[in-house]
């Protein structure tokens, strides 16, 4: 055990937060490509064409992906018919277990467990007036989620954030070449305006125009886009890789997004502008999952604002609603003061840190007994 | 010396200055959304969408089984792809950005590829814009209308019966007459264009799906 431990504490020295986030966030990206290539391989099996696309195209990474899948499938399948030593796919159990996987991070399917993004439950709801019983089927894990953890959502799953984080590279170059980027600060509330007016434009014109903006519905529509066309391009014969193919304006949406985190303000769209980030922090106002602050341990150093995303300040002990609970804080706080606690409200602002290293002060020389020649002691007296 | 060459002290930048800058970045990028915002918008308003009791030679937007009516379907349909995920036939497409309002709702082309009534679309919605559906004959999607200018069994140059033969609803929603005529009987039929698909009449199909909300 000792060992395994030291293992784990030379690979990660920081507590462990982080690399669970970043593991919950490849794990989002992979479904997202992943989803639509099951849909492929589910298709060319009800059509009874899987062995033979796989067999023509096996020289081409259409065939292979499609291969790959299969096997993965086979090994972790239950059942397989046997015929003449050539195993043959149980298809119908197959595609049972294919259909509990589909869509994307705006609505998404995973074993069997429907959840759908409160923004387009609630722009679905306001759009078309009605309350239908399917949407919450999908919004009670999302929104139980948030209720409890806050503003998970954004930190942890979200591609744009991911990417936003990953772009934040780039800003971090910008500084080493002396050319510091701008980070102007804008109102919060800006968000929240924008909610609103999504919201009362579906309600005024039966548009959910929300979706058509929301980077995470974007990632989720242009992936499903180009890995079908991906696939197409096989089935038409056309050679290699369209690496723009079915790629719309709204990818360059998102590239406006990531220009702007450059060279405009850090995390400019999740801070100022995203409607979706505005419902869920509206969400977490309530949740029980809160950084808080040790003040006997806390040195002001300052790293937790440097670090934060958000752009709050821990030390400062109130987080609101805009904390998304992403642990930056907590892992990059040297002596550890930070940490989550179960809590409804944020608490009153404990003043300044008492955590400061004990310096011995320096020794102050005793002040000698100065000797007063005669000649001034006659002057005085 | 020359006095006009000596530079002239600048005033450093005052902190009205940087805050005008700042405010006038702040209503910019207001500005700018809300104009993308009212530039879709606008684009959405202006595509027409078909009224009801509207007779027209336009077969109309063929959606998925168990669809809304077009209005209440475009507002309730987030969009999503789960439908086209779930589609084992892969008929159902999604609309491209350039087609407003429509842009990311599903469709079918019958007559390329038409829904074979699976019925998975409308267990996948998570909106219920896909009404979930677990009967063929509950299925509204159009009604097929024969063209017997155009039909070779109807015109006389010979004898077909490939949209009788297809039909799932056969003798129902399709019977057949003298030399295989096919005859629609539109309180059977559900609109999965598998006859349209299968019609032999190149160019132009004999047998078309007219979408339900197109003008009925």
């Amino acid at each position: 055990m000792s060992a395994l431990r030291k293992a784990w504490t030379a690979l990660c020295p920081k507590p462990g937060w982080q690399w669970a986030r970043r593991g919950v966030q490849a794990a989002a990206i992979a479904l997202l490509f992943l989803l639509p290539v099951l849909a492929r391989y589910n298709n060319y099996l009800a059509s009874r064409e899987l062995d033979g696309v796989m067999e023509r195209w096996q020289d081409r990474s259409q065939g292979q992906i499609l291969a790959a899948t299969d096997q993965a499938l086979r090994a972790t399948g239950s059942e397989e018919q046997v015929f003449e030593g050539n195993p043959r796919r149980n298809r119908e159990e197959l595609q049972e277990r294919l259909a509990r996987y589909r869509g994307s991070v705006w609505s998404v399917e995973i074993a069997g467990v429907s959840m759908t993004d409160p923004l387009a439950v609630a722009e679905s709801a306001s759009a078309s007036k009605q309350l239908r019983w399917v949407l919450f089927v999908g919004l009670l894990l999302p929104l139980g989620i948030t209720l409890i953890l806050g503003r998970v959502f954004c930190s942890w799953v979200c591609p744009m954030n991911t990417l936003l984080e990953l772009t934040d590279k780039l800003r971090g170059v910008l500084k080493f070449l002396e050319l510091p980027p701008h980070n102007l600060r804008f109102w919060r509330g800006n968000k929240f305006l924008l909610l609103g007016m999504g919201i009362l434009a579906a309600l005024l014109f039966s548009v959910p125009l929300l979706g058509y903006f929301y980077p995470p519905a974007i990632f989720g529509r242009e992936i499903h886009n180009w890995v079908n066309v991906f696939f197409d391009r096989a089935e038409a014969g056309a050679p290699g890789i369209s690496w723009l193919g079915g790629l719309s304006i709204a990818s360059g949406f998102v590239l406006g997004v990531m220009v702007l985190e450059v060279f405009v303000s850090e995390r400019l769209w999740c801070r100022y502008l995203c409607p979706g980030g505005a419902l869920y922090c509206l969400l977490g106002k309530f949740r029980t999952v809160r950084v808080r602050r040790d003040v006997a341990k806390c040195t002001d150093c300052a790293d937790c604002i440097t670090v934060c995303g958000m752009g709050l300040n821990p030390m400062r002990d109130v987080t609101g609603i805009e904390c998304d609970n992403c642990a930056l804080c907590i892992t990059y706080c040297e002596p550890r003061a930070l940490s989550f606690r179960f809590d409804l409200f944020d608490p009153r602002p404990q003043g300044p840190g008492q955590g400061l290293p004990k310096v011995p002060a320096a020794p102050v020389p005793e002040p000698k007994a100065v000797e007063v020649p005669e000649r001034a002691k006659a002057v005085a007296s | 010396m020359d006095d006009k060459k000596l530079p002239v002290p600048q005033p450093p930048p005052s902190p009205e200055r940087r805050r005008f800058l700042k405010r006038a970045a702040q209503v910019g990028l207001a500005a700018g959304v809300s104009g993308i915002a009212m530039a879709a918008l606008w684009n959405a308003l202006s595509h027409p969408v078909i009224p009801r009791g509207y007779v027209t030679t336009d077969p109309g937007i063929l959606r998925p089984p168990g669809a809304l009516a077009e209005d209440e379907f475009l507002a309730a349909c987030i969009r999503c792809d789960r439908c086209r995920d779930a589609c084992d036939t892969k008929a159902i497409r999604i609309f491209g950005p350039d087609e407003g309002r429509l842009a990311g709702t599903p469709h079918i082309v019958a007559q390329e590829h038409a829904c074979n009534l699976c019925l998975l679309c409308t267990q996948a919605c998570p909106t219920g814009a896909l009404a979930e559906t677990r009967e063929v004959t509950q299925v509204r999607m159009g009604t097929a209308v024969v063209d017997r200018r155009l039909c070779v069994s109807w015109n006389g140059s010979g004898a077909c019966g490939a949209c009788h033969t297809i039909c799932p609803l056969k003798n129902k929603a399709i019977r057949q007459g003298l030399y295989n005529r096919p005859e629609v009987f539109a309180e059977h039929c559900v609109g999965c264009g598998l006859c349209e698909e299968a019609c032999i009449v190149k160019d132009r199909k004999a047998i078309r799906v007219f979408s339900e909300r197109a003008w009925s």
